[in-house]
């Protein structure tokens, strides 16, 4: 970052820090992607209520992500806003700036968090995550606090607003994802004619992560830091997160350990329910599994296709597109009785 | 006529140069894009050894499961999937037993090409 933005963003941050003065003593870039950047910074604050070392992540829209994604950020820090105040473990959302003038782009700063999240590490290592009971309890508290979140919700009035049984609202938008599509998938054809006859209605409608699982969520030696990736979260069936994070297809191999590779599901049930207060239908958590492989098959298709249009030439799109047939013959063997 | 090695005969010798001499030689950030490309080579080398007949064998068979000669696979697919998602393979369906077993065993051909390892040990 060039000596002038930081300047610029350490005149924001007394401003909305209310500090007598903020020098950034370390700014480097931890990952720069097609759409956004992710800057570490340090900041030493004096005054205010935020004095002393801060040390934080800057989220921007990366230089040429264009405008039609501008808004990203903000929604982004509505909802670590929404998801921290009740309760759900998330780098604290400290400020964000809409205005292009301060350093050329929309950002927002958060506290940062320490850890690891690769999935195939915490599936593998024990030292990743600590006690593997304790990880899938919490993990469970955390779902049902995300899920504590109900609508209406002003600051979330972008998030899509819909009047279906939520399974037939993703039904819907996965057949028409097909129709447009140059290739027909006919098994993932039979798995949504099977999603659609066992549809579940219209129940109580929560905020929903819809990418809660394993890889998506950081740890230290000593077990959970935060929970990451926010830019699928919707307003759904609470069923749909549960059945995404114990999904055969996320759990990195380890398919024995039925919550996201990490622990044993029951464990991880037992802290959602003390937490919400709610059992768990155990049955109903299995349609959501079968959902799971659907997204997650349209995804990849999806993936596959960013690469095979030429987008984005990338191997790492282009295998994510081989993942289909896997989850196809999982959703075969799911649905095949009834 | 073209001569040996084939093209599934290549890559399994340069996949085997790679895995054995570059791979353990690599830096940690790199081995993981080393093993997409393995990944990569293994999928292209079993889709040049099964060759064009799991197509032709899937098309012949889609023809008899919706009654018409269909020349194109990509619309063969298109039409049976409508046929699906219309309800012809649900519960109590003529044709659910042998639309299923035609799913069971295109999807077994698209694995033994994407990913044989899934099929290990699984149902069906």
């Amino acid at each position: 970052m060039e000596q002038n933005l930081l300047r610029a963003l350490e005149r924001f941050i007394v401003t909305v820090a209310r500090a007598e003065s903020a020098a950034i003593t370390s700014a480097r870039i931890l990952s720069g992607g097609a759409v956004q950047e992710n800057w570490l910074i340090d900041v030493a604050i004096v005054g205010g209520a935020h004095a002393g070392r801060l040390e934080c992540v800057l989220r921007c829209d990366s230089p040429t992500a264009g405008v039609a994604i501008s808004h990203g950020r903000a929604h982004e820090f509505a909802l670590l806003k929404t998801v921290f105040a009740a309760g759900v473990t998330v780098p604290e959302p400290l400020w964000l700036c809409e205005d292009s003038a301060v350093i050329g782009r929309p950002f927002f700063v958060m506290r940062r968090i320490a850890g690891t999240a690769a999935g195939h590490l915490l599936v593998k290592d024990g030292c990743y995550g600590g006690d593997r009971v304790q990880l899938a309890e919490r993990l469970g508290r955390e779902l049902a606090r995300i899920h504590s979140v109900r609508p209406p919700q002003p600051a979330l009035d972008f998030l899509p607003w819909y009047e279906d049984a939520p399974a037939l609202h993703s039904i819907d938008l996965h057949r028409h994802f097909l129709d447009g599509h140059h290739t027909a998938h006919p098994a993932l054809e039979w798995g949504l004619r099977w999603l659609e006859r066992h549809a579940p209605a219209r129940g109580e409608i929560s905020l929903c992560h819809r990418d809660y699982r394993t890889g998506n969520y950081m740890v230290d030696e000593s077990g959970l830091t935060g929970v990451l990736d926010w830019e699928f979260a919707g307003w759904s069936d609470p069923l749909e997160d549960l059945g995404w994070f114990c999904a055969k297809c996320w759990r990195f191999g380890k398919v024995d350990r039925e919550a996201g590779g990490i622990g044993v599901r029951e464990d991880f049930y037992r802290g959602y329910e003390g937490e919400s207060g709610r059992p768990i239908d155990r049955e109903a958590v299995r349609y959501w599994e079968v959902m799971a492989h659907m997204n997650w098959a349209i995804i990849a298709i999806q993936q596959g296709e960013r690469h095979v249009s030429g987008e984005e030439d990338s191997l790492l799109l282009a295998l994510t597109g081989h993942i289909v047939p896997e989850l196809e013959w999982e959703i075969l063997n799911m649905t095949e009785s009834d | 006529m073209r001569d040996r090695p084939t093209g599934e005969e290549l890559l399994a010798c340069a996949r085997r140069v790679l895995r054995e001499k570059v791979l353990p030689v690599l830096p940690g950030e790199h081995k993981h894009d080393l093993l997409m490309v393995l990944n990569a080579m293994s999928i292209a080398e079993r889709q040049l050894h099964y060759g064009e007949a799991p197509e032709q064998q899937e098309l012949t068979a889609i023809s008899a499961l919706l009654g018409e000669s269909l020349a194109d696979p990509g619309e063969a697919n298109r039409r049976l999937s409508r046929r699906v998602r219309e309800g012809g393979g649900d519960p109590g369906q003529p044709q659910r037993t042998a639309l299923f077993a035609h799913l069971r065993a295109v999807g077994r051909q698209r694995l033994l090409e994407s990913n044989p390892k899934a099929l290990n040990g699984a149902a069906g």
